[in-house]
């Protein structure tokens, strides 16, 4: 029997699960949430307030949602990280078996940790995966590396690299990532407090400002479709600024909303926030006033802060990853900005040398290279990235299997083979 | 969820995607997937041209067709059977022009593309089943569908008796397997339940079941026998309810042998912070090694290293 793996990627927000193959795509995006019934999730000690099988009384995903009225939403998961285990056992009891239907023993699985995870945290899952469920082997991948690999082209075997700078942006938080050779630079991690919640915000406000036809109840609701629908990154604002109010009629456009209780129609005008809402992450002080740095400084600290020989690796493959990084063209503005950075240094170390050395003979430094690859699997990056390696041959090779969980214990799971070593 | 849904949650919600106006996510699809039993489905759909194939490939496809498979999907999905794709064994396919106008209806026939596993396991059964109400008896029907463990169906005078032979991988889930199932006798007792079918388990081979020469001699291989009376399969909705579940009857117990472990982890888990906190309250406020012992006098000792 040779049945597909299992890819499940647990982010804090959404989860996205599927079986992994060639063409597919991540067949559930649900949210990361379960609902239980009141009191059920930490009650005491208690064995004698067992009663029947309560236990499997809980919904996940927008399924919770739709019953939070009588069942409590938890969210197992928080920054990245599982903080209620035996939530998150039940999580996987229901994606497993009412979501993908598939029966654990029969299966590989991949699954995803964050950068930094403790391992702690990776015998946990480790138990749950082989002690509950029986699963025939597993893999916990850090959602960077998977990241990476998703950027991979197909025809470009050669240039699979597992080195690279990941730039991964949520709803809650953007990271910036180095990896070298698929271990993570742990050292120089890099967290923005700008992601796309703060977007929609941003965007809120600046309706909020000018529109009075939107109704105060749904203003969130609008302004995150609006951000989704019409925002772009742009070259130079102030030129942007100038093209808006040469020709009004081009650019700005018309989003026209219902009122989901009254059914009556409003319209709203989109205008500049349709380029400032991504600009927040290059001038952040425009929104926000503690934090100033734009996201290339950043990325550029980040680079620097790790071994020199890795540096060149890192800026030449700088990957996006997370469903705020999908705006029009941010790829290109990013790596327009980062050269910059970058080609000023080496304009100033060329005139440093030429003072030290005192001479005027024409000095020349080895262009750095800098690219930042956009794809169109961006948004679901992890979980692609996860179906890229657990399709490939090596993939049984690498997981850990019952039969070592079984001999070792969970501990097994302390250390991940990387995948380059065999690519 | 106490009972395993039947239907295959993939396939239906990438059917109705597949076909809606106002979904512009899906427009080609070409998955692989994976049900219980070691089921792969495969789900090819084109928006632009309109159109969804389904092919599945299952264990024992060809004694399902010995036992009448051929019919049971040619009353389901008559006008929509096409060639089997390669490498699958069955395939179905649904075109834009053929959608009923209502809602309900395009609902419900989304609903019988996701039962089409069911559908094909369905034959072994309602075939013993019509058999029994003619009071004719069959065959022992096997169904090898999955590596190691068979359905056996077949009719008998005036009842039909279906076994499921099942592996346990590991010990302790023989065990709760056991004991799940002693639990299913003791539960007949209650007056709510004493209609259900009876249910046996057995760790050899029940007698029906010696001469056949297909047996695997495995330690690891129990019987689970059940014995339904023509109350369990009068024609209707009951009958399509005992098809429905039956087969799905070694899954539930696999699914709920792994809930209880999740249950008993969970407690687990509830102890270990219960000693932990006994623990920490042991723990003396100040090291003893920080202790300043005094003697009346007022001197203190002071340790020779």
């Amino acid at each position: 029997m040779n049945l597909p793996p299992v890819v499940i990627d647990n982010g804090t927000g959404y989860t996205k699960m599927g079986f992994a193959g060639l063409k597919n795509h991540p067949q559930f995006v649900i949210p990361t949430v379960i609902g239980t019934r009141e009191g059920n999730a930490d009650r005491g000690n208690n064995l004698a307030s067992k009663r029947g099988i309560e236990d499997l009384n809980f919904y996940i995903g927008d399924e919770a949602i739709a019953n939070s009225k009588t069942y409590s939403l938890n969210y197992p998961i928080r920054h990245g990280q599982v903080e209620n285990w035996d939530l998150m056992e039940k999580f996987y009891q229901a994606s497993i078996f009412q979501y993908l239907k598939c029966e654990p023993e029969d299966h590989l699985f991949l699954l995803t940790e964050p950068p930094l995870n403790q391992p702690e945290n990776r015998e946990y899952l480790a138990e749950i995966m082989f002690e509950s469920f029986g699963v025939k082997g597993m893999y916990i991948a850090v959602q960077a590396m998977l990241a990476l690999a998703a950027s991979w082209k197909k025809s470009e075997r050669s240039n699979w690299t597992l080195t690279g700078t990941v730039i991964d942006s949520g709803d809650g938080v953007t990271h910036v990532i180095p990896l070298a050779e698929g271990y993570v630079i742990g050292s120089s991690i890099k967290h923005i407090p700008i992601a796309g919640r703060d977007i929609t915000y941003f965007v809120q406000q600046l309706l909020r400002e000018r529109e009075n036809s939107i109704p105060p109840e749904e203003s969130m609701e609008v302004a995150k479709r609006i951000k989704e629908m019409y925002s772009y990154t742009c070259n130079d604002i102030v030129k942007e600024f100038k093209k808006y109010d040469a020709e009004p009629s081009k650019w700005f456009k018309e989003y026209i909303g219902q009122h989901s209780v009254t059914k009556k129609e409003y319209k709203v005008d989109v205008g500049y926030e349709r380029f400032l809402g991504p600009e927040i992450f290059f001038n952040p002080e425009i929104s926000n006033s503690d934090f100033t740095t734009p996201i290339s400084t950043v990325v550029d600290d980040v680079i620097q802060s790790c071994p020199i020989d890795t540096r060149r690796g890192l800026y030449r493959n700088i990957v996006l990853s997370g469903g705020s990084t999908m705006f029009k063209d941010f790829g290109k503005r990013l790596q327009r900005d980062i050269k910059r950075v970058v080609d000023a240094r080496i304009q100033r170390s060329i005139e440093l040398t030429k003072k030290v050395l005192k001479t005027d003979a024409d000095i020349q430094s080895n262009a750095i290279e800098v690219n930042v690859i956009s794809h169109k699997r961006q948004r679901y990056a992890v979980w692609y990235g996860g179906n890229i390696l657990s399709t490939t041959e090596a993939f049984p090779k690498h997981c850990h299997t019952k039969a070592e969980y079984d001999e070792i214990g969970p501990s097994i799971c302390r250390y991940n083979k990387v995948f380059g070593s065999v690519l | 969820m106490i009972l395993l849904e039947v239907h295959n949650k993939i396939i239906y919600e990438k059917i109705a995607q597949a076909f809606s106006s106002t979904d512009e996510k899906a427009d080609n699809i070409t998955e692989q997937l994976a049900d219980l039993d070691g089921v792969i489905y495969h789900l090819t759909s084109s928006k632009k041209e309109g159109y969804v194939v389904l092919s599945i490939s299952m264990n024992g496809y060809s004694q399902l067709v010995k036992f009448g498979a051929d019919e049971v999907l040619r009353r389901e999905y008559g006008p929509y059977i096409v060639e089997p794709e390669s490498g699958y064994d069955f395939s179905i396919c649904l075109n834009q022009q053929d959608l009923p106008a209502t809602e309900e209806e395009r609902d419900a026939l989304y609903k019988k593309f996701s039962l089409l596993k069911r559908n094909l396991l369905a034959a072994p059964f309602e075939k013993a089943f019509i058999a029994q109400e003619n009071k004719q008896t069959t065959e022992i029907m096997e169904v090898p569908y999955r590596d190691n463990e068979s359905i056996y169906v077949f009719a008998l005078q005036d009842h039909v008796t279906v076994i499921f032979s099942t592996e346990f991988k590991e010990d302790t889930d023989k065990i709760f397997g056991k004991v799940f199932l002693q639990e299913f006798a003791d539960a007949r007792r209650q007056p709510a339940v004493q209609t259900a079918p009876q249910v046996l388990f057995s760790k050899e081979p029940p007698l029906e079941l010696r001469n056949l020469n297909t047996l695997r001699d495995s330690e690891d291989i129990n019987y689970v026998t059940f014995v339904l009376f023509p109350r369990h399969y009068t024609e209707g909705p009951v009958r399509e309810q005992t098809i429905s579940n039956i087969p799905l009857f070694r899954d539930y117990l696999h699914y709920h042998i792994k809930c209880s472990k999740a249950y008993m982890h969970s407690r687990m888990r509830a102890r270990v912070d219960s000693f932990l906190k006994v623990l920490n309250r042991a723990k003396p406020e100040v090291a003893l090694d920080q202790i300043e012992k005094k003697t009346a006098s007022g001197r203190t000792f002071r340790k020779f290293k």
